[in-house]
């Protein structure tokens, strides 16, 4: 609540205070305000770049949702449309019915990660990067996130993975990794021609014991500070369930010969797929 | 709603190195995918601990504030530490920014930071300390400096940047503190160099740098063998007597910058005092040095105006005054200069109260016996029975001519209790701060000085970076041995900010020690009026920090006759300003 004309009052209890300030801190009332005059008038804690509460909150918030799981009903689609575009898809002068038609999900993995571009400076950048499970491909676009509602699904409805969560990640670094060399590689160009050039310094300090310890000792420290490396690492993950219909279809060929076959629909990638 | 999942993840000792997953060159580069983060997420997929989407959704958003925030060109230390600083009262020079900068953006790290006395190198190294740390770049920090200045840089790190550093005790400090803070002289001695030389140090820092201009020491090659990425190098004298000793330093943060010492003297060397191409010179050194300097206009303090008050002591005063100090002698003479703190404590006190005097007295008769003991009980029977305080009757007389808050300093617990008691008395508003008051209290004795009380008596010199510029009254009840406490005093109210002229009030009892401290300090080395951090820095440079002390108790008991330790304290003072002199012929006008 606002106790006066910006400075507002929360009350938080022991866990929190012991998740923001250390593990002697107790439950108390926290004062927060926006502005330095108000904080210094009337003792509240500042919340701006580099406060000391604003980074207090920022890593205990950090430190929470490292994995979490949502879906995309499906009724978001309308399944009759969906039924009609599968049983029209099959190849001319067949005609399909459907036998029966089941509504599961797919399993989608949505990894958020950190890149450091670290040559003379370091640049950090994010990334949100989504795989789908069922064929590890990385998909184009992000889902559409005012689809997403929080929660799993019933675990019988959903299909079965066929990409290991490691490949995921992999595949979701490398994406990223050929994201950042497509923007550019003057950092590490740069950090390439310093770093020879204090090399050939190196060189002439120690010519004629370039084979010493003290000499590859050196050499290993010029490189720990100038090497140009791109570090990829995840941050957090969620796994988002994405609806999948399928269909067993009857199809019915020129010669009126009968075969029956399933389809699945992804709405999300817009792709059949045939399961048999 | 969201609910609110406790973490609890404390502090880690382990020096952590992240996983590498896989390992790939793109083009110019290494493309390191780590496994640290994923393995945390795969572990909550194992216990199947989901956490809710709204947090996650949260935390992507923090996330992006926190990159957001790295992402700022200048320097993140200066926006993270606004809020520290207006409460230290701490107001960084220009100068201390521009050099983090420079060291930061185009050094890569590596550099000697040579501003002359007073400018503050250690403020620039912990704020390129801090930005490394806050940048992610620095996380096992070693920093190397003097053993009389180990927990001058405790203080200087907490209170100023934030930073909780350890400091080396044992063996296992080395590998488990992430931030060791360590005397050169331990590190550089088996066992500890091997470990130190063993690990793999982000950044290193070097105080008093100087002492590293020998390369053929065993302080040079020992920090000349540490595996370090970033290295800062502090000393106001790079170079002394002799320029090899400026190519020994910056061989030790760039090896090869100045070529081979055989190419450097026939580029660079008339002689060993004497450069050759100065300008040249100059711009190689640009690279891998900074040196500020104080006629460059950046520091500009108020002046110390000193007001030394000579007080008579009473007949009675005088006569248990000398019998405390016969006292003292004779036991100096009897248990020898080995076990001197308590006689230097006992005579120091005399000159401030006889209460404070009788406490220590009492506490030392538990170790006595004999004639010994009935001398010591004899002599607290005497000092329990003066009731008169020249010096507090002098005290009580200044202040009311004093129209202004003021701070007193003393260096006893009783003696601040007593000048209570008395201002007190007089109808005077008077608050206690001393060290055993904890970070948030002293904030509030501050404010309540500020707000309220006229006098604020103090046994605390400094240590704790409270800003007290608002007051510019010192008094100094007792004068404590050491110059450097000294100047803590008057650091306190004497910093950037002040507006005022500064006034020192000195009371100093006639015919007592301290009007030999005062004839040392004010006559001979004019240390009131020094140049701010000047005389630490002569201190350190001629090794007498920490025996100062000492130095001086032994002149007290060698001579009985004042001509004789004058001339005594004459040498000391021959000695310091000697220092001062070397220190500033080493300027090297046009070179550095």
């Amino acid at each position: 609540m606002e106790i006066r004309r910006g400075v507002w009052q929360v009350r938080a209890d022991d866990a929190l205070m012991k998740e923001l300030d250390g593990w002697r801190s107790q439950g108390r009332l926290l004062q927060f305000t926006f502005d330095r005059g108000l904080a210094s008038a009337y003792g509240a804690d500042l919340i701006g770049p580099g406060s000391y509460r604003l980074n207090t909150l920022l890593n205990l918030i950090r430190r929470q949702g490292v994995l979490s799981q949502a879906h995309i009903p499906h009724h978001f689609f309308y399944e009759p449309n969906i039924r009609r575009k599968v049983v029209t898809s099959s190849s001319s002068g067949e005609r399909a019915y459907v036998l029966t038609s089941s509504s599961l999900y797919g399993q989608y993995l949505q990894l958020e990660l950190l890149a450091e571009a670290r040559g003379l400076q370091k640049k950090e950048s994010l990334h949100t990067v989504t795989v789908n499970l069922s064929s590890g491909e990385i998909l184009k676009f992000p889902l559409p996130a005012h689809l997403i509602q929080g929660g799993g699904v019933d675990p019988a409805l959903v299909v079965k993975r066929k990409c290991s969560l490691k490949n995921a990640y992999l595949s979701a670094a490398a994406h990223v990794a050929g994201a950042i060399a497509e923007q550019g590689q003057e950092w590490a160009q740069e950090a390439l021609e310093s770093m020879a050039a204090e090399t050939e310094k190196l060189n002439a300090f120690f010519q004629g014991r370039s084979d010493s310890a003290e000499y590859e000792a050196k050499l290993q420290e010029l490189q720990r500070r100038m090497q140009p490396v791109l570090a990829i690492d995840a941050v957090r993950g969620a796994v988002i369930y994405a609806p999948l219909f399928r269909y067993r279809l009857v199809v019915v060929d020129a010669q009126a010969r009968e075969r029956t076959k399933t389809v699945t629909y992804d709405p999300i990638a817009n792709l059949h797929e045939l399961d048999q | 709603m969201l609910q609110f999942v406790p973490c609890f993840t404390g502090p880690t000792h382990k020096q952590e190195s992240p996983t590498v997953l896989q390992e790939d060159s793109a083009g110019l580069y290494k493309v390191e995918i780590r496994g640290t983060g994923f393995k945390r997420i795969l572990s909550h997929w194992r216990a199947k601990r989901w956490d809710g989407w709204s947090w996650y959704q949260l935390a992507k958003r923090a996330d992006s504030l926190a990159t957001a925030q790295n992402r700022s060109a200048g320097l993140l230390a200066v926006e993270h530490l606004q809020e520290r600083w207006a409460q230290t009262g701490v107001v960084p020079y220009e100068h201390q920014i521009r050099t983090a900068e420079r060291v930061i953006h185009e050094m890569q790290g590596q550099a000697i930071l040579a501003d002359e006395v007073g400018l503050g190198k250690t403020i620039e190294a912990g704020l390129i300390l801090k930005e490394y740390i806050l940048r992610g770049l620095a996380k096992k920090v070693l920093i190397l400096t003097p053993a009389s200045l180990v927990w001058q840089w405790y203080h200087e790190l907490y209170e100023k940047f934030g930073i909780t550093a350890g400091i080396q005790r044992t063996q296992w400090d080395w590998q488990f503190a992430d931030i060791l803070i360590a005397s050169i002289d331990t590190a550089k001695r088996e066992p500890h160099a091997s470990i130190v030389s063993s690990l793999i140090y982000d950044l290193v820092i070097v105080d008093e740098a100087h002492k590293l201009k020998n390369s053929s020491t065993a302080s040079y090659r020992f920090v000349n063998s540490i595996q370090k990425k970033y290295c800062l190098m502090l000393t106001a004298t790079p170079v002394q007597n002799d320029l090899k000793e400026l190519y020994n330093l910056i061989g030790l943060i760039k090896p090869g910058q100045l070529g081979s010492y055989q190419s450097f003297k026939a580029r660079f060397m008339e002689d060993k005092r004497t450069p050759k191409n100065p300008t040249e010179l100059r711009k190689l050194l640009d690279q891998v040095m900074i040196r500020n300097r104080r006629d460059e206009g950046q520091v500009r303090f108020t002046a110390r105006i000193v007001h030394p008050l000579v007080i008579s002591l009473d007949p009675k005063e005088q006569d248990i005054y000398n019998r405390v100090t016969e006292f003292v002698k004779a036991q100096g003479r009897r248990t020898g200069l080995s076990n001197m703190l308590p006689l230097i404590t006992l005579q120091r006190e005399v000159c401030s109260s006889f209460l404070a005097t009788a406490l220590t007295l009492e506490k030392m008769m538990g170790n006595m016996q004999g004639p010994e003991l009935e001398q010591a009980a004899a002599l607290l029977k005497n000092l329990a029975e003066v009731k008169q305080n020249s010096k507090c009757d002098a005290l009580e007389r200044l202040v009311s001519q004093i129209d202004d808050k003021a701070i007193i300093f003393t260096e006893y617990k009783a003696s601040q209790e007593y000048i209570r008691y008395r201002l007190e008395k007089a109808g005077y508003r008077t608050l206690a701060f001393d060290g055993s008051l904890s970070r948030g209290k002293k904030q509030w004795v501050r404010h309540m000085f500020q707000r309220e009380a006229q006098f604020l008596v103090s046994t605390e010199s400094g240590g704790e970076g409270l800003n007290f510029q608002f007051c510019n009254q010192v008094i100094n009840y007792d004068l404590p041995w050491n110059p450097m406490r000294l100047e803590q005093r008057i650091g306190r109210v004497h910093r950037l900010g002040q507006t005022r002229d500064v006034h020192i009030y000195n009371l100093i009892t006639k015919g007592t020690v301290e009007e030999h401290i005062m004839y040392l300090l004010h006559q001979k080395i004019n240390m009131f009026e020094s140049i701010i951090g000047e005389l630490d820095a002569i201190l350190l440079h001629l090794n007498l920090g920490k025996s100062f002390e000492s130095e001086l108790m032994k002149i007290f008991l060698e001579h009985e006759r004042s001509d004789r330790i004058k001339e005594s304290l004459d040498q000391i003072a021959e000695q310091i300003l000697q220092g001062r002199a070397e220190i500033e012929a080493s300027s090297w006008e046009g070179l550095l």
